[in-house]
């Protein structure tokens, strides 16, 4: 099922960008090659012989909106400077502008290093007035910016993962010590009569049934960086119970189930943020709907379980 | 309700220094060497955040392919007359797509609907208890399976996706009913 809903996310969003680029391309929205009408004023005096000179860009919004056929406006003037380069004198808006699209994009593509919205002024007669200006051709937007999001969030994949790596030790030390000293021992006999039922192939004294008490109970309270390594540590004890290397059990599914889920007292931190006192208003609902969620994930998880293909691929079948 | 929640998030600041200060503390009494047992303990971590890399790589890249794609927006319009008869709001349907997918992606969405809604718009509200009532499925899948090299995940995905859409329909009817919006 996995390997389907990865494959179809990659194929689906090449399908979809190359849609939406070849639809921009026939419908011309970023008008290529075509100047884009605008007045120039300078504030300090116009210089010929200066390479660079600051500039107000002001567009007029109806000749904006008839030019790139969108209901977006721009400011009233953009700060910027021309520049004298070898094709020609160079307009250039400041870093920054606020600009309105589709300008904005034509910004990001092709603005290489510098971050400023650049073109080429054509019809321009010193000292300002009225001038053309045209932009770098912008095509294949969506098909770039899925390439650049796939190499940022590769990055950010491995971030996250080594970022985990000071928390993990923590807990994962802890958890050595509740180990050696007897405590997740304990802690399995005293949840027992509730999590045997939900993991029935766990025997009834294995230290995994305490790792999961202790991940529900950081879930429960809210605790994101204290429960993820307490259910890596519940998946590997499940993990010493598989037959397969490579394969989950009913165990584990029924275990992420439940984490996924999520049942939270606390609101999480970042709600109390955003919404402020608010919040406890919507802790009820929260509450009602994660507990509703997890009973649904639950019966998912164990009658998923029973269906014949997904029996037979079960590690701990009985032969 | 007030007084619940302050209970439960008093309680909520001692779990973590009970967890910190019990077991280190717990074990001396039983005369176990503590600092040798973390150290021991601890060595896995990093081992463990490696063993993690590709399957979140794998998992983020693609779904940031597909937010990147714009996929979203035709999806949401597929999907909205489908939903608009079970009475699920088209407002909130990028939510629910996003919410198993990427954490920081639906707490950005929730910050937008902030925005464009105001903070006691019934939308906003049903896309926190959205946001607030389910884990990011995919996330939780990559860390977890990859944590111990579970490559088949088998009918986890699944599951997940139903217990996710399940909690989606019942976020927007529990606030529909307690705010009669």
């Amino acid at each position: 099922m996995l390997n389907y809903i990865w494959a179809g996310l990659i194929i689906s969003s090449f399908l979809f960008a190359i849609g939406y680029d070849i639809r921009d391309i026939s419908g011309d929205k970023y008008r290529n090659g075509q100047p884009l009408l605008l007045e120039l004023a300078f504030p300090e005096g116009y210089d010929s012989a200066a390479r660079r000179v600051a500039v107000e860009i002001r567009i007029a919004p109806d000749q904006y909106a008839s030019f790139y056929r969108t209901d977006q406006a721009p400011a009233p003037s953009y700060p910027g400077y021309l520049l004298q380069t070898k094709e020609g004198t160079q307009l250039r808006f400041a870093a920054g502008s606020k600009l309105p699209e589709p300008l904005a994009t034509i910004g990001k593509v092709s603005s290489s290093r510098d971050g400023e919205l650049q073109g080429l002024l054509t019809g321009f007669t010193p000292p300002g007035g009225t001038a053309g200006v045209v932009f770098e051709p912008v095509r294949f937007v969506k098909l770039n910016a899925i390439a650049s999001a796939a190499l940022d969030f590769a990055k950010t994949g491995a971030e996250i993962a080594l970022g985990l790596v000071g928390v993990l030790s923590l807990f994962l030390g802890l958890l050595k010590i509740a180990e050696d000293s007897g405590i997740v021992f304990a802690l399995v006999k005293l949840v027992r009569p509730i999590l045997r039922p939900l993991f029935p192939e766990v025997p009834a004294d294995h230290p995994a049934l305490g790792m999961i008490a202790l991940n529900l109970t950081a879930t429960l309270f809210g605790l994101g960086n204290a429960a993820t390594p307490f259910g890596i540590k519940a998946m590997e004890e499940l993990q010493k119970l598989n037959k397969s290397e490579d394969t989950a059990t009913n165990s584990m599914v029924m275990l992420m189930a439940i984490n996924t889920a999520g049942i939270q007292l606390v609101p999480p931190v970042l709600l109390l943020a955003l919404m402020g006192t608010q919040v406890n208003t919507l802790i009820f609902p929260i509450l009602i709907t994660s507990v509703l969620g997890m009973i649904v994930a639950i019966v998912a998880a164990r009658l998923l379980g029973r269906l014949p293909g997904y029996r037979g691929s079960d590690p701990n079948r009985k032969a | 309700m007030e007084t619940v929640r302050d209970a439960i998030s008093l309680l909520s600041y001692f779990v973590l220094p009970l967890i910190l200060v019990g077991f280190p503390l717990y074990g001396l009494f039983k005369r176990v060497p503590v600092y040798e047992s973390f150290v021991e303990g601890a060595k896995e971590g990093f081992q463990v955040a490696v063993r993690i890399i590709p399957y979140l790589v794998a998992i983020l890249f693609a779904i940031a392919m597909f937010r990147a794609s714009g996929a979203m927006e035709a999806l949401t319009q597929v999907l909205n007359p489908v939903l608009g008869l079970i009475g699920f709001p088209a407002e909130l349907l990028p939510m629910a797509i996003i919410r198993s997918l990427s954490g920081s992606g639906s707490a950005a969405l929730v910050v937008d609907m902030i925005n464009q809604y105001g903070q006691d718009s019934i939308f906003v509200k049903m896309a926190s208890v959205m946001y607030g009532s389910s884990e990011t499925t995919f996330y939780v899948i990559a860390v977890y399976f990859g944590a111990v090299g579970i490559r088949k995940t088998r009918h986890a995905v699944p599951a997940g996706l139903i217990a996710d859409a399940a909690a989606m329909l019942i976020a927007v009817w529990t606030v529909r009913l307690l705010f009669h919006g």
